[in-house]
């Protein structure tokens, strides 16, 4: 999967987790930069990515994710494995 | 009570327990929720409708999957974080009730797990409903 094609997918997990296909979920995104992503919402979100892309993240790596591209990072290197 | 922690979850890790309903629990759930409907309160009115008798609130009935995910599933420090509920088939004053829940998913990353949960009435025989439930844990700060 491209990167773009990665990042298309990331932004329909978005939509739905957040009920907003208004959302246009960017690398540099930031959980500053959606409103309503809270911590619920994060879990939410990265269960979601999980099941999406039929991978696992460390707790480590969810805590060290500081935009949507360092997601990416990890969600690309998982279907590299 | 129970008290597991994260660390103690494994896939398919099973709790039970039962419970009657009995007259008092409805009134007390109707003080509750001041859900008045007839259906659960009058016999004639229910039998009219074509059930057994005064149906039991389908929100008392799911609300044994609080008692298994706080005291039993996995008890202390459980946190009830999603709950999603299947009626199935009504359940009448005197039934005797299990619930049941099975570990299903188990989430590192997140420090969750999915419960697939179930009440059956000895009455009948069959489910009556059915739930997953999504649990976090809390700790000692």
């Amino acid at each position: 999967m491209s990167r773009e094609a990665l990042l298309k997918a990331v932004n329909e997990v978005f939509w739905d987790v957040f009920d907003d296909e208004s959302l246009d979920i960017r690398e540099e995104t930031t959980a500053a930069d959606v409103n309503g992503w809270d911590s619920l919402r994060h879990i939410t979100l990265i269960e979601n990515i999980e099941d999406r892309f039929d991978i696992r993240f460390t707790m480590l790596e969810v805590n060290g994710m500081k935009n949507v591209g360092e997601m990416l990072d990890i969600i690309a290197e998982r279907a590299r494995e | 009570m129970n008290r597991y922690h994260f660390e103690d979850m494994y896939m398919g890790m099973t709790e039970s327990f039962q419970v009657t309903i009995t007259e008092d629990k409805m009134l007390k759930f109707c003080e509750i929720s001041g859900d008045v409907n007839p259906l659960h309160r009058d016999p004639v009115f229910a039998r009219e409708r074509g059930f057994d008798g005064q149906v039991v609130y389908g929100m008392l009935s799911s609300a044994f999957y609080s008692t298994l995910v706080g005291v039993y599933l996995p008890g202390e420090n459980a946190l009830l974080q999603e709950l999603r509920i299947r009626m199935i088939r009504p359940v009448y004053i005197g039934d005797v009730l299990t619930v049941t829940g099975v570990v299903k998913d188990i989430r590192e990353a997140t420090k969750r797990i999915k419960i697939g949960a179930s009440v059956v009435s000895e009455i009948g025989g069959g489910g009556v409903n059915e739930a997953d439930i999504t649990v976090g844990f809390t700790e000692m700060i």
